[in-house]
């Protein structure tokens, strides 16, 4: 019976119109603006705006004494930076820095993963323990390891003439300054890579392992062919991570060492400080910090290109 | 006391139209059940209708009053999601609470902050309290007052998201498949609690199934849609005993309508190398034909007797009933290959006749158990019987 | 057998060695501000804590400022999580909940902020603080550092959002609630535990910033703990174990919420870097 009414056409419905932009609803298509507002702009003034300035100071000659008066000069002071040796001995420092603070980093940090995926006794406070060095600030880590450092009373030294040897200046000479600051890295570093692979390690699905034993696999060849290739993407993600920040590294290392002695452990970001704040040259320093985000940009596209190929290659 | 009219409301993704121009009144008071397959474009219909998604093209109105731009918490609607979506930060008593207090909410209570210090102090208002215990009582909650979600069993979650449905005492309840996510007894229980809440607050509610055990139960209307397009609309008694297409008689009843392509030869109809029977009626003038006959309407006869020739293949005892499946036979009495791609036969019969597989039968049924479709267009054809015998179907 | 022993031998000298290595700069500092001044420069440090120097380390903790730096510290910090969360939970519901123009540059941007070299804008940044007065100015550290832990915490409300079902939003839309308050009173308690990471890592961001303090700060008065300890870096007669009481007071807080919620971390930082 109600079928009728059901069927009947009602007369009040206004005809339809197409809905774009009109009513409430045209206002609803603002609203994702009014959220992302303030924190877009905040950004652009407080990190985009200084970040361009600083490039394009790199055009300019600019001295510290007088920053708002710049001569743009194009690319001149990438001129003089590509034919001063001293620059490519600086790129040199950067690349063996960060580079071996991801292979120790990393390498220090999935052992410690890998021993800490066993169940033992006491392995959370070990795990706690072995944190430190990521959850210590730049500053009380510095202090701390300075004094380990000390080449006349420090516990390093103390250990090595014990042993019949002779001291060894950790931070002040040139042959050890870089090995002691990555030494420090290390210890900063490694926890981070151990929680994210640790992470990675517990997702592993068992079943699979399982399965691999089963078969008759050992426990070398279930690591390699179950467990790496489950765990490479984010051994890949932590690596290029470690890159980036030892690239933009620049508290400990400024702190240890200042980036001497004669300049051994002097990073483009050491440097760059040093130039604008002790050469008071503004325009040479951005250069050198350009150059230095262009590393850490280029690291993360290579990072993003093996993804974007991973990505195509397990969707297939 | 809203009349909803949908005129030609259209739903499109970028390229691919979800719902093309639907087009449907509903009257105060009704329980309407949009009924379909999943996909088939219900649950955007009454997302549409509560303004939970834009309408892309078309109208809707309450009471003549276009609503086709309003927010959804200006449409007075109460909405009860298949997952609940309650709160699971808040106790029951806050969930219930809710709503009234969004209701007593001036614009600057929700400045971040102040909407804390606002809330905190309504829930200590005589009125929003009197009233959210209230509900609770009706729906068996005020045991649960102080829980949060997580600690309750699934059937008090759907009973607490009903509660807080309630509160706002709405002129309109939509509904999408809310016991979807419930075991099969407490399914059956909770199908009766809001049959009786309707009948209780007498308003219009909207419920969306995939069940059409759900539909039929609790439904004064029915939408039968498909691809997003109504298939039919009747009351449950209408679509059950006149699917208006072939869509509608598989998707409706339990086994569904057996719908039988047949050739019409005289007053004798053959299924496509089997054998034929004298049908007991008039039949409609087209030559090819499909036959759908209810599961209930057949009976079961000795082989000769006047019928479609079968051959049990399927015995599922029920209890109560048996579920008969039933493979026609050709002339010769052998089983052909052509008789094998038809679908089988189900007869539903009272009580637990011995019958066993392998049983030559004859399904017998009445003319006026039968409806036809055109093996074109697959609609229902007019019933071929003289207009007085219809007056009582 | 054997090798299996072998095996668990090998272990513990493994873990025993990564303790020592991960955990002797922090014994040593603990050791080396229970320590005599006199031992620490002239007759050689004791390898252990002498619990009964503590008074006198104290006596020597007077000594320094340390209760205004790490109220400067504070301050500092509470401001650089304050504004972080506030602009953070913005752009992480926009970015999990809207589809709009300008998304996938947000993003970028957001993940750019993570690659950017602090030193690299520090002097346009100082250029700019003396035009809007904000050099000498805590104010000032905080903006500063916000451009940095921003970002972070965007990524991880992001991600925890994007765990939350949408129809509960829904659902207080029907029930009256507008977007601003179905984001404080519905979405961010629900992802409580995740505000709470975003909240340590911004406030341990602002805790331990070094070099922004130490270029914009020329009044000791506003000297936070991180440049207060770092001035007796390359200084003659250090009073040796008071410094290293501060920094061990200094590094506590840090130390005991990191590793309270160390694994929410790691999924914020590695969430943010992957998605971009």
């Amino acid at each position: 019976m109600s079928n009728q009414a059901l069927l009947e056409r009602p007369a009040a419905v206004p005809a339809p119109t197409s809905r774009k932009g009109r009513g409430p609803q045209g206002i609803a298509r603002l609203m994702p603006y009014a959220f992302v507002v303030l924190p877009a702009a905040y950004l652009l003034v407080f990190m985009f705006y200084p970040l361009g300035r600083q490039v394009y100071l790199s055009l300019t000659r600019t001295r510290l004494a007088n920053p708002n008066r710049s001569e743009f000069i194009g690319f001149g002071n990438y001129e003089r930076l590509f034919g001063n040796p001293e620059f490519y001995s600086v790129l040199r420092i950067t690349l063996t820095y960060s580079i071996m603070a991801v292979v120790l980093g990393v390498a220090v940090g999935m052992i410690a993963a890998l021993a800490l995926n066993r169940p033992f006794r006491g392995r959370t406070l070990v795990r706690g323990v072995l944190l430190f060095g990521w959850a210590v600030p730049n500053v009380a880590a510095a202090l701390v390891w300075l004094w380990i450092f000390n080449e006349r009373s420090g516990i390093l030294n103390t250990v090595v003439t014990g042993l019949g040897l002779e001291r060894i200046s950790w931070l002040t000479s040139t042959d050890m300054a870089l090995p002691s600051i990555l030494l420090v890295t290390v210890w900063q570093v490694a926890p981070f890579v151990m929680l994210v692979m640790l992470a990675a390690l517990q997702s592993v699905p068992e079943e699979v392992k399982e399965a691999a034993v089963i078969d008759g696999a050992d426990k070398l060849s279930v690591f390699r062919a179950v467990t790496l290739p489950h765990i490479l993407p984010t051994l890949q993600l932590v690596s290029l991570l470690v890159m980036v920040w030892s690239i933009r590294r620049f508290d400990i290392i400024y702190l240890l060492t200042g980036g001497g002695p004669v300049g051994s452990t002097s990073t483009l970001i050491v440097k760059l400080r040093q130039v604008a704040f002790e050469n008071h040259d503004l325009g040479m320093s951005s250069a050198y910090g350009v150059v230095g985000l262009m590393l850490a940009l280029t690291v993360a596209a290579i990072h993003a290109l093996f993804n974007i190929r991973r990505q195509r290659s397990s969707s297939r | 006391m809203p009349d909803i009219q949908l005129k030609d409301v259209t739903k499109r993704f970028g390229n691919s139209t979800i719902i093309p121009r639907f087009d449907a009144s509903i009257k105060d008071g009704e329980f309407l059940v949009l009924l379909g397959p999943s996909g088939c474009g219900k649950s955007t219909l009454l997302r549409m209708i509560a303004g939970l998604t834009e309408i892309t093209d078309g109208a809707l109105a309450f009471d003549g009053q276009d609503v086709t731009d309003w927010s959804p918490s200006r449409r007075g609607v109460a909405f009860v999601f298949q997952s609940y979506a309650l709160y699971p930060h808040m106790t029951v008593r806050e969930n219930i609470a809710f709503p009234l207090l969004m209701d007593a909410f001036r614009t600057w209570h929700h400045i971040p902050l102040v909407s804390s210090i606002v809330r905190w102090k309504l829930m200590r208002r005589p009125d929003i309290a009197s009233r959210t215990n209230q509900i609770a009582e009706q729906l068996e909650l005020t045991p649960l007052m102080d829980r949060r979600p997580a600690s309750l069993s699934g059937g008090q979650r759907q009973r607490v998201a009903l509660a807080r449905s309630l509160v706002r005492d709405p002129s309109l309840y939509l509904l999408d498949e809310p016991l979807s996510n419930l075991d099969a007894k407490l399914r059956t229980q909770m199908r009766s609690e809001i049959s009786a809440l309707h009948q209780r607050v007498r308003k219009t509610f909207i419920y969306v199934t995939h069940d059409q055990v759900e539909a039929m139960t609790m439904a004064t209307n029915i939408i039968v849609m498909n691809d997003g397009e109504i298939q039919q609309i009747g009351t449950p008694d209408e679509i059950y005993a006149r699917p208006a297409n072939t869509f509608v008689a598989r998707f409706v009843g339990a086994p569904p309508m057996n719908l039988l392509g047949v050739r019409r030869d005289g007053s004798r109809l053959a299924l496509d190398g089997g054998a034929g029977w004298r049908h007991p009626g008039a039949l409609p003038a087209d030559e090819r034909l499909i036959l759908g006959l209810r599961p209930e309407r057949l009976t079961l006869l000795p082989e000769g007797r006047p019928g479609i020739p079968a051959q049990v293949v399927l015995v599922e005892r029920l209890g109560a009933e048996v579920i008969l499946g039933c493979r026609a036979i050709s002339a010769d009495g052998k089983s052909s290959g052509d008789l094998l791609r038809q679908d089988l036969i189900f007869v539903r019969v009272a009580g637990n006749p011995h019958v066993a597989p392998g049983a030559k039968v004859s399904l017998g049924y009445d003319a006026d158990a039968a409806t036809w479709y055109s093996a074109d267009t697959e609609q229902a054809l007019p019933d071929p019987r003289p207009v007085s015998a219809t007056a009582e179907a | 057998m054997t090798s299996k022993r072998l095996t668990s031998l090998l272990h513990v000298v493994l873990v025993l060695a990564l303790v020592i290595f991960g955990g002797f700069p922090i014994y040593w500092m603990a050791t080396t501000a229970l320590s005599l001044n006199s031992e620490l420069y002239n007759t050689g440090q004791v390898p252990w804590p002498q619990l009964g120097n503590l008074p006198a380390m104290l006596t020597d903790l007077t000594q320094l400022p340390l209760m205004r730096w790490l109220v400067n510290t504070g301050i500092i910090a509470v401001g650089t999580t304050t504004l972080s969360l506030v602009l953070g939970a913005l752009a992480g519901y926009a970015l999990s909940r809207f589809r709009f123009h300008g998304k996938g540059a947000l993003g970028f941007l957001m993940f750019m902020t993570q690659v950017v070299p602090e030193a690299l804008i520090l002097v346009p940044l100082y250029a700019m603080f003396i035009t809007l007065g904000l050099l000498n100015s805590l104010l000032g550290l905080v903006l500063a550092n916000v451009g940095f832990s921003l970002p972070v915490a965007a990524f991880i409300i992001k991600g925890a959002i994007d765990a939350v079902p949408y129809e509960i939003e829904e659902s207080a839309a029907v029930d009256g609630c507008p977007r601003i308050s179905v984001l404080t009173m519905i979405v961010l308690p629900i992802i409580a535990p995740s505000l709470a990471a975003a909240a340590v890592i911004s406030f341990f961001a602002g805790w331990n910033e070094y070099l922004f303090a130490a270029t914009f700060l020329r009044d000791r008065e506003l000297w936070p703990a991180s440049v207060g300890l770092a001035s007796f870096i390359g200084q003659y007669e250090t009073p040796l174990s008071a410094v290293m009481g501060a920094a061990l007071i200094f590094s506590l807080p840090a130390v005991v919420f990191f590793l309270l919620i160390q694994r929410k971390i790691v999924a914020g930082i590695t969430a943010g870097a992957v998605k971009g």
